[in-house]
């Protein structure tokens, strides 16, 4: 006789999923990842903008990434009008995804995850006896936040990123005073390795994983050109739709993804993986000492992988502010160049993993056609392959089952909010 | 006894409860003076039974969405439209006016009518009654925050009644509009972000949506026409966060 489990809602987790198992006896049936968001249709939404608003709509895909999104979206429009950018644009940059890394991983590392390892349902809960690590995620949090807001004008859809470069540049005092909360958060972002490198990875989540992530180039980061995929392959990014392939499912509003036929994942744990001798400092010195944690087999090591990507961002962060203050920041106004008719692709690294932005233009630079692939619609067939082999492996009981399963899903940190929506327009 | 309070989500990008946990000063403090019952995003403990105050983010976009806020409205004291998506529908009822839900559906996802439970997205106000609004692409933390303290106190929050441009000039920025011929859209956006855009050099998108149900739409529309940005354009920007606003002026244009 079948049974079926399912997890109606899943919490701490960003916008609306559940899962669902179907068992004969021990024997797996069937799996879902559900993703019952609503869809908002950007894609759609989107024809006929003009290039200058676009990154102003694209960006509210997601809150919690929403300056990966603008980036991504700049970054598409430059790459079809040929916008060359200065160094310093490209330092700011740099240091405004460094700044959304920050916020976003310290929110899900210490106050969505942590809890799954301390057994609470919260962490105003956890609060009651960890205060000080509840108080150490706010302040790296916010130490985050105020590099979206210097650079990007408040915490959430900002404005002040543009095409061609930064409407207001920040001045030297601003950035002086991220640095100095940069240096005074080190202390915290440190202490999410030391908590995180005591958990033990359970082994019922353990399968072959293919992964991707971007090609930072000479140092370890999130932007660039070219896409890593496991046992060595480089892909320019203007391949994403042969490394993505999207389909549509009934369950689920957003596409799922395969590369040569198989599932793959993105996020902190692909980057480290792939990219982890080019880490730095403190960073590199902690993934030496606890680099077991980071097991390419297994996707829980994806919280353990944020929490040294969050070393990694706030020595980078101090370092990149460093080389702005001592080049001279200058008010250098936005790049000039014509909009035409063209295509532009681009690849950042979100918070959780790849994501691309593909627009083609017409002749007045106004949006025709438009694919974004998120991060999360990427992992939803690989999150399904995981679901299959914790329900395979499992003998215990159900409600430990169900429980296994939503800390496996929140560990990708699963933005179900940008899932949707986005699909090829044909 | 503390309010029992719920942060729900139906159909946005999640910004606007962000901005609850965004407030990392205050958030021990908040939390240590209300009950939460449900907070889907941040917690796994969930009661049933009434609710005092309940913020609801997002749009209905779908059946499930409706039924949620309905189940909602049913539970709660205050329901509050928190954020742009729920007061006036979101960047997703843009094109609301143009092309039908089934056609979107066949165009993003490939599929045939009834695949999705998917519908025209709108405001929470178009199904239920709203008690409070707090707007924004996403809301501001200090408005909310006043919001609570009021909510707290057995008082209504107050809400910002002139549009974007009174700020601007309190605050002595030059004027996009004259001195760049920039397209703002501050004369006709509520205020409440101390003209942020413009004092960054930029012209104001609109995300705090319209003031007084969009009146003075007719009379921006005509300007940027004459500044000699097309009709596409200008509506373009104007309905990305006023989504269900109404456009009689558009045929008083034709005529």
């Amino acid at each position: 006789m079948t049974r079926k489990l399912s997890v109606d809602m899943l919490t701490r987790v960003e916008g609306h999923g559940g899962v669902e198992v179907v068992l004969d006896g021990t024997e797996v049936k069937d799996v879902k990842f559900n993703i019952f968001e609503g869809p908002r249709f950007f894609e759609n939404i989107i024809k006929t903008v003009h290039y200058e608003k676009i990154p102003d709509m694209t960006r509210r895909i997601c809150a919690i990434c929403t300056a990966s999104h603008s980036l991504a979206s700049i970054g598409a429009i430059e790459n079809a009008f040929g916008v060359e950018n200065t160094r310093q644009t490209d330092l700011l940059r740099d240091l405004l995804i460094h700044g959304e890394m920050i916020e976003s991983h310290a929110l899900h590392v210490y106050m969505l995850a942590l809890p799954d390892f301390l057994g609470y349902p919260d962490a105003i809960a956890m609060s009651a006896d960890y205060l000080d690590a509840v108080k150490n995620a706010l302040g790296l949090k916010k130490a985050g936040n105020m590099i979206h807001t210097t650079m990007s004008g408040r915490e959430v859809h900002g404005m002040n990123e543009r095409v061609g470069g930064f409407s207001k540049v920040p001045t030297e005092d601003e950035l002086t005073d991220v640095k100095n909360t940069l240096e005074s958060v080190q202390p915290a972002a440190e202490l999410a390795v030391e908590l995180f490198k005591g958990f033990e990875l359970s082994a019922y989540n353990e399968s072959d994983n293919v992964h991707m992530a971007i090609d930072p180039g000479d140092r370890f980061g999130f932007l660039g050109t070219h896409v890593l995929v496991s046992g060595g392959e480089r892909h320019p990014q203007e391949d994403y739709e042969r490394l993505t392939n999207e389909k549509v499912y009934r369950h689920s509003y957003a596409k799922h993804s395969t590369y040569g036929g198989a599932p793959f994942m993105v996020g902190a744990l692909p980057r480290v993986h792939l990219s982890h001798g080019k880490l730095t400092g403190t960073a590199q010195e902690l993934y030496k000492e606890h680099g077991d944690m980071v097991d390419p087999r297994n996707t829980l090591s994806n919280n353990f992988c944020q929490a040294l990507e969050l070393v990694h961002c706030v020595e980078r962060g101090v370092e990149t502010i460093d080389a702005l203050l001592s080049d001279g920041l200058e008010d250098e106004g936005l790049a000039e160049f014509e909009a035409h008719e063209g295509r532009g692709i681009n690849a950042v690294e979100a918070p959780r993993g790849l994501l691309y932005h593909d627009y083609s233009f017409d002749e007045d630079g106004c949006i025709e056609k438009a694919n974004i692939i998120t991060p999360t619609a990427q992992n939803a067939a690989n999150v399904e392959k995981d679901i299959r082999v914790i329900a395979a492996n499992h003998r215990g009981e159900d409600a430990e089952l169900l429980n296994n399963l939503e800390v496996m899903i929140r560990a990708y940190d699963p933005c179900i909010s940008c899932s949707v929506h986005l699909a090829r327009l044909r | 006894m503390k309010p029992r309070v719920g942060i729900f989500s139906l159909t946005g990008c999640a910004g606007d409860q962000l901005q609850i946990l965004n407030m990392e000063d205050e958030l021990l403090d908040l939390v240590s003076h209300i009950h939460i019952v449900d907070f889907q995003e941040g917690s796994s403990h969930k009661e049933d039974g009434p609710i005092d105050i309940a913020f609801v983010e997002g749009s209905v976009s779908t059946e499930t969405d409706l039924k949620h806020l309905k189940e909602i409205r049913e539970r709660s004291k205050v329901v509050i439209a928190f954020g742009n998506c729920a007061m006036e529908g979101g960047i997703q009822a843009m094109r609301n006016n143009e092309g039908s839900i089934d056609e979107r559906l066949r165009e993003v996802y490939g599929v045939e009518p009834g695949y999705f439970d998917a519908r025209l997205s709108k405001p929470i106000g178009e199904y239920v009654d709203v008690d409070i609004n707090i707007p924004g692409c996403p809301v501001e933390k200090e408005e909310t925050l006043r919001a609570i303290t009021s909510l707290l106190h057995g008082d209504t929050p107050t809400s910002f009644t002139y549009p974007v441009c009174v700020e601007c000039k309190l605050k002595g920025y030059p004027c996009v509009i004259v001195e760049q011929g920039k397209p703002c859209l501050g004369p006709v956006i509520r205020a409440g972000c101390d003209a942020r855009c413009p004092g960054l050099g930029l012209d104001c998108i609109g995300c705090r949506g319209p003031v007084d149900k969009g009146s003075g739409f007719a009379a921006e529309f005509d300007m940027l026409l004459e500044k000699g940005y097309s009709k596409e354009y200008i509506l373009n920007r104007l309905r990305v966060f006023s989504g269900e606003v109404n456009d009689d002026f558009l045929e008083e244009e034709e005529r």
